[in-house]
């Protein structure tokens, strides 16, 4: 030891033989660290592009990722998150055994007591309260197999009605739009649109930073002419043709105002409109009040740039729409998209190549728990209040119709809600950190001090949210478990086992399935089953029919094809809509102010996103030291003029105030990025979380929080001796 | 044998994980299989002529700033996170909405002429000459760190944890084998690529190499070719000048050559007056060999500290090393027979040193011994000078100036002009040890005047005063951060203090208390050494805001 010290000291062994170089046979010369024996063949685990990768893996780590480059998707390329995925597998957060709390602290139990508490103390509670007592917060982390095995332990095992994904926080309105205008969700196009549309319209999309790998895509396209609407100059706005500075929640305006134009100057597809759509009479009466000088207003736009995109939209020969959080994350998301599949309905932009309203997801399997999902809808896209569909499903189960609810339960916000009102009284988070995602602070934090018992199930331990529980589930993640993820193009991709998950970690499906056992309903909900691929075969059967029919390929052949779509490329390619008569509708969308408007004293309206370093609550980027070094630390972005206003000076430390709480000791970054006006900030970072000040408003139909928009103030901070 | 690699990856009917990149990142999926068209692949396609070199190409208007490049750089060569042989930089400007902001993507440059080369004391460095990449051996270097202030980009990272530096090599056996390198591989956008430059057209005109956020290109004509946007006509500038952290503080190298130059001066002082005593010599010898041994530990591998001696021809490190290993040598010889002249004669005879008695009987063996004083002085400013010279380097303007010779030879004279003081008052002492007052000694004089220490302490002032003068109203971004750096609360007590001390040993000096005047000698350009350290701002590329992938 000394010996080695000594010689370390030095100089003499200089930990040369850590920094070796090998010639690995299939990726060449490489740093002997990342050599690998075997590699695995899987789906990234981070964000809904969904791109393949091969994981190398050497004694039974994993030690490194490649992109694959026969994956449709990616093409062999990645972002630093999924370049550096395998960091995640053993990270020192992990959570590698049970913790129950005993007199306030946090003990390791065996999975036995853990379970069996659990059963015990949800019955109590559902005994006491009713079933509905019980909230379950899924997510979209999980795979479909394992979110098909969740809807039914929570609705037919669990008998709760309460039940959502944390994919209300993101993706609830695109959904309901869809649903609104198409009479299903399902996203219409495919990443294949971008690089064969000739015009292509992004909403609220900030894909540099949070797809990067669809810019690869795009770039593909050399004739296109890409138009970003987004009041932040952001990385997507600064690669557009043309960048629409909007303010804040003028889109509506904006594609009722190109909609205006589009019918006035003869832009539209009539045949298209009469075969296709109903309601178009009234929807041009509707928008012939969204005159150009009337959007112009609205917006801050000029007229020319206005009319400028309309033409360019109603000119091209394929329309390409694509939007994220930007339209997604407001108490209008879902109108807004249905404002946006009216412009494609009315030029008929979709169900065409390169022509399509494209909602880009954000989970790696948002989509699963749209298909799969028992929350928001029955699985395979099914109504609750469709007589037809439950007994469907009832014969499927082999159950009693009775069994399956009428109307969907609370949704996510309103779960909270009830936690805090005290008609939720215990509450079982999975693969979720609401903690940091989720809005206005406080209230969720008194939602987790209210309940009787909190239990929390996540592959890292501790978290912001883990830390209220007590009793905490250590889960296998990405890597770790094998099933399927759908992507934002609907395109089924396999994720495979790399390693073993570490300590007395168990997949999620495990843990579904020994809750079942001891709930007494393993044989009646899952006869037989011992694997995901037993879940995925009954969701096959499930969902045949379905227009995500997942019955046409098997695990093998999404393997070898590196992913399926279910429904081909595209949808409604022969422009019939799942609606009563087949036409998609025509809604109309009114423009309304924010809810949160600034005065005097919250002069600065507050934006929120992301930055392509970090993936949402940090559980997982925080522990890739590469990343975290990169991003260590929030920052807020104001605009030059505001700063000289507020007489602060770059890098200054700052307070963000709303009138609900604030954030304290901030970064300042002084950039032309955003407007007078606006100031902007991640929320990745727990330390210094945006959702302390972020507005509890929800869209009524969607039910996803207005995370975009909210009135502050900021001040400078003052260091405290507290 | 394997077929090319451009017509591997074409063909598309091999391995696909070898396949290339394509420049136009080829076409969409379904026809990937059936390439009508060659597509240029992203590193050349023909071997290097006569007079050629690769180099990287950065295509500033594809790059989307995602880092993939940093990241496939760090898991190509196993790095720690906090070590990047590739980064990004951010640049922006122009007002909302019009507002710009592009990214840099920067590995080394493999410059025509790298300083990093031209100042390694081990030959650790070599321009290979087939390819033109800059290689660095890890085997080879010594951990100096002279290259990292050399290198205008701050491309050379120290691994602490391996007691050497590393950087990029563009991944030339990648290369070599007919594969992109890691960074070029992992660009979704295909906004990196490898190039062949011809080198003579290059070095008259290399203003493709320019960009907004990095260093003039000038300083050792590197070879990346930057695209810039078309349109920059707002003026895009870096966005992290408002994060300058303090530079590493070198403890060791602030001793050193304080030290050193102490000694150095001290000698001076005591030939010119004559107070080169044996005991004072002694002393001076011992403080040598504490400077020296404190330097060789500055190196990330002390045990090749030998091999700094090779590039004495071009490097100032290396010459350092050599003068101040002369300058011990005679300094050992000047004290050795100082002590041999100056032991008595009965001791000689009593140990039957006939030698000793011949010696000590030459005649002129004073002035030659004085001479070999001389000698030894003349290496202790020589070996001052090459010191200063290592501080001269363009990639550290705070450094750059005439300011550092004038301060090292300065501090010399200030220290030097009162330690012997001191040095012999304890050598009095010491002498009346029994062992030693048995020797019968030579007194040491004293005689030396105090006039010198407060002229020496007026112009270390000064010296320093007009450096901050400059500094702060400099041209150069680097050198303005340097004076803002000094002027921190942090800094600011530190510059009063070292004035103050500098005053202090002249003031004190005059009025006898010698004693106090060498330690407030010695505070004073401790301190002044130690700002010097840590206020430099470097040449560095444009790094981004939040400072993250920045070596600090």
């Amino acid at each position: 030891m000394i010996w080695t010290k000594l010689r370390r000291a030095l100089g003499i062994d200089t930990r040369q033989s850590e920094y070796t170089y090998q010639k690995d046979p299939r990726f060449g010369h490489i740093t002997s660290t990342r050599v690998a024996d075997k590699w695995v063949k899987t789906t990234c685990g981070y964000c809904s592009v969904g791109c393949g990768m091969l994981v190398g893996v050497k004694d039974g780590k994993a030690v490194s990722v490649r992109g694959n480059p026969d994956h449709p998707v990616n093409l062999g390329k990645l972002c630093p998150k999924g370049l550096s995925e395998h960091h995640i597998l053993d990270a020192p957060g992990r959570a590698k055994q049970p913790l129950l709390r005993k007199n306030g602290k946090l003990v390791p139990v065996s999975w036995d007591e853990a379970l069996d508490t659990m059963i015990e103390k949800f019955g109590a509670v559902q005994q006491k309260y009713g079933n509905d007592a019980l909230g379950v917060i899924g997510t979209g982390q999980l795979l479909t197999e394992e979110c098909y095995t969740l809807g039914k332990l929570v609705q037919l095992g669990f008998r709760t009605r309460n039940s959502d994904g944390n994919t209300t926080l993101c993706m609830a309105s695109a959904v309901s739009g869809y649903k609104l205008s198409f009479g299903s969700d399902g996203p219409p196009g495919s990443y294949k649109d971008m690089e064969t549309a000739d015009v292509i319209l992004l909403i609220g999309a900030n894909i540099a930073d949070n797809h990067p790998i669809l810019c690869q895509r795009l770039e593909r396209n050399k004739s296109r002419t890409l138009i970003v609407v987004d009041p932040r100059v952001t990385k997507t706005a600064m690669m557009a043709d043309l960048h629409l500075p909007i303010k804040p929640r003028g889109d509506i305006a904006l594609i009722n105002g190109i909609a205006h134009i589009l019918i006035r100057d003869g832009l539209i597809d009539p045949d298209y409109i009469a075969q296709h759509t109903t309601n178009f009479e009234q929807f041009a009466a509707f928008v012939s009040d969204f005159t150009p000088q009337h959007v112009a207003e609205v917006t801050g736009l000029t007229e020319e740039q206005i009319t400028h995109t309309a033409h360019l939209y109603g000119n091209a020969k394929a329309a390409f729409i694509g939007w994220t959080m930007g339209v997604n994350h407001s108490t209008q998301g879902a109108v807004t998209v249905t404002a946006i599949n009216n412009l494609a309905l009315i030029t008929g932009n979709i169900g065409r190549a390169g022509a399509a309203p494209f909602s880009i997801t954000g989970q790696c399997n948002a989509m699963g728990t749209r298909e799969s999902g028992f929350t928001s809808s029955l699985p395979g896209y099914r109504k609750f209040d469709n007589p037809q569909d439950r007994e469907d499903l009832a014969r499927l189960w082999n159950i009693d119709v009775d069994r399956i609810p009428t109307a969907r339960g609370l949704a996510y916000p309103d779960i909270i809600e009830g936690a805090v009102t005290g008609k939720i009284k215990a509450l079982w988070f999975i693969a979720t950190n609401p903690a940091v995602s989720f809005p206005n602070y406080s209230v969720l934090e008194q939602a987790l001090r209210s309940v009787d018992f909190l239990v929390v199930q996540d592959g890292f331990h501790p978290t912001p949210t883990s830390d209220f529980a007590h009793l905490v589930l250590p889960a296998a993640i990405w890597g770790e478990k094998e099933g399927t993820y759908t992507n934002s193009e609907r395109r089924i991709s396999k994720a495979n086992v790399i390693v073993s998950a570490p300590g007395e970690a168990r997949s999620d499906f495990d843990i579904f399935l020994a809750l079942a056992q001891k709930l007494g309903v393993k044989d009646e909900l899952y006869p037989g089953w011992l694997t995901t691929h037993d879940a995925f075969r009954e969701w096959q059967r499930v969902s045949t029919g379905r227009m995500c029919d997942y019955s046409n390929f098997t695990w093998q052949q999404i393997e070898d094809q590196g992913g399926m779509q279910w429904g081909g490329e595209r949808l409604y390619e022969n422009g019939v809509f799942p609606t009563a008569d087949g036409k998609a509708i025509l809604h109309n969308v009114p423009c309304l102010p924010f809810i949160e408007q600034p005065n005097a004293e919250y002069s600065l309206i507050l934006n929120t996103g992301r930055t392509v370093e970090h993936w949402h609550t940090r559980t997982k980027t925080a522990q890739v030291e590469m990343l975290d070094h990169m991003v260590p630390n929030a920052w807020l972005e104001m605009n030059p003029i505001d700063a000289d206003r507020l007489e602060l000076r770059p890098h200054d430390r700052v307070n963000v105030v709303s009138r609900r709480s604030s954030v304290k000791n901030l970064e300042l970054r002084i950039t032309g990025i955003v407007a007078p006006g606006q100031v902007f900030m991640p929320f990745h970072f727990s330390e210094t979380n945006s959702n302390r000040v972020t507005l509890g408003s929800f869209d009524p139909i969607s039910r996803e929080p207005n995370f975009k928009q909210c009135a502050v103030l900021v001040e400078k901070y003052v260091k405290t001796l507290n | 044998m394997s077929l090319p690699l451009h017509e591997r990856a074409q063909d598309g009917s091999h391995d696909a994980i070898v396949r290339m990149t394509l420049a136009d990142l080829g076409q969409p999926f379904e026809s990937a299989n059936i390439v009508t068209t060659i597509s240029p692949a992203l590193i050349p396609d023909r071997p290097l002529a006569e007079g050629e070199q690769y180099r990287f190409h950065f295509n500033m208007t594809k790059c989307i700033g995602c880092r993939s490049c940093e990241i496939a750089c760090n898991e190509q060569n196993g790095n720690p996170a906090d070590i990047l042989w590739r980064r990004i930089g951010e640049i922006e400007g122009g007002t909302y909405p019009n507002t710009q902001r592009h990214y840099l993507s920067m590995g080394c440059n493999h410059c025509l002429d790298a300083d990093c080369v031209k100042g390694c004391p081990v030959e650790a460095y070599t321009k290979d000459p087939v390819t033109g990449i800059v290689l660095h051996s890890a085997d080879a270097c010594i951990g100096c760190q002279y290259c990292v202030w050399n290198c205008p980009y701050s491309v050379p990272q120290f691994n602490a944890a391996r007691g050497v530096v590393g950087k990029c090599d563009m991944c030339h056996n990648r290369l070599t084998d007919g594969l992109e390198p890691a960074c070029v591989n992992a660009c979704p956008e295909a906004a990196i690529e490898i190039e062949i430059v011809d080198k003579t057209a290059w070095r008259i005109d290399y203003a493709a190499a320019e960009s907004p956020g990095m260093p003039a290109a000038g300083h050792t004509i590197s070879t990346t070719r930057i695209t810039l946007p078309p349109n920059s006509a707002a003026r895009l500038e870096r966005v992290d000048t408002g994060r300058i952290y303090p530079e590493h503080a070198h403890p060791s190298l602030v001793f050193m050559t304080t030290l050193i130059q102490a000694v150095t001066g001290s000698l001076i002082f005591a030939l010119l007056c004559g107070g080169a005593q044996p005991l004072f010599l002694a002393i001076l010898l011992f403080v040598t060999a504490i400077a020296l041994n404190i330097s060789i530990f500055h190196l990330g591998r002390p045990a090749y500290a030998w091999r700094a001696l090779r590039m004495w021809r071009r490097s100032w490190l290396s010459r350092e090393v050599l003068f101040f290993g002369l300058f011990f040598a005679a300094l050992t010889a000047f004290t050795a027979g100082t002590w041999l002249i100056a032991l008595p004669s009965s001791l000689a005879t009593a140990i039957h040193a006939q030698w000793l008695i011949q010696l000590q009987s030459l005649p002129h063996a004073a002035q030659a011994l004085k001479g070999l004083g001389w000698i030894a002085a003349l290496f202790g400013v020589a070996g001052t000078i090459a010191s200063a010279f290592i501080y001269l380097v363009p990639a550290r303007p705070a450094w750059n100036m005439v300011h550092t010779p004038i301060d090292f030879l300065l501090s010399g004279a200030l220290i030097g002009s009162t330690l012997p003081l001191t040095l012999s008052w304890i050598a009095q002492h010491i002498s009346h040890l029994a062992i030693l007052h048995s020797m019968q000694l030579p007194a040491s004089t004293n005689t030396f005047p105090t006039w010198p220490t407060a002229i020496a302490g007026a112009l270390c002032i000064v010296n320093q005063a007009v450096r901050l003068v400059r500094l702060n109203y400099s041209r150069l971004f680097e050198e303005r951060a340097t004076a803002e750096l000094l002027n921190t609360q942090q800094m600011r007590p530190a510059v009063f203090a070292s004035f103050a001390l500098a005053a202090a040993a002249g003031l004190i000096a005059f009025c006898g208390g010698f004693v106090f005047a060498t330690f407030a000698a010695f505070a004073s350009v401790l301190l002044v050494r130690y700002l010097f350290f840590v206020s430099v701002v470097p040449l560095n590329m444009a790094l981004t805001f939040t400072g993250g992938g920045s070596h600090k």
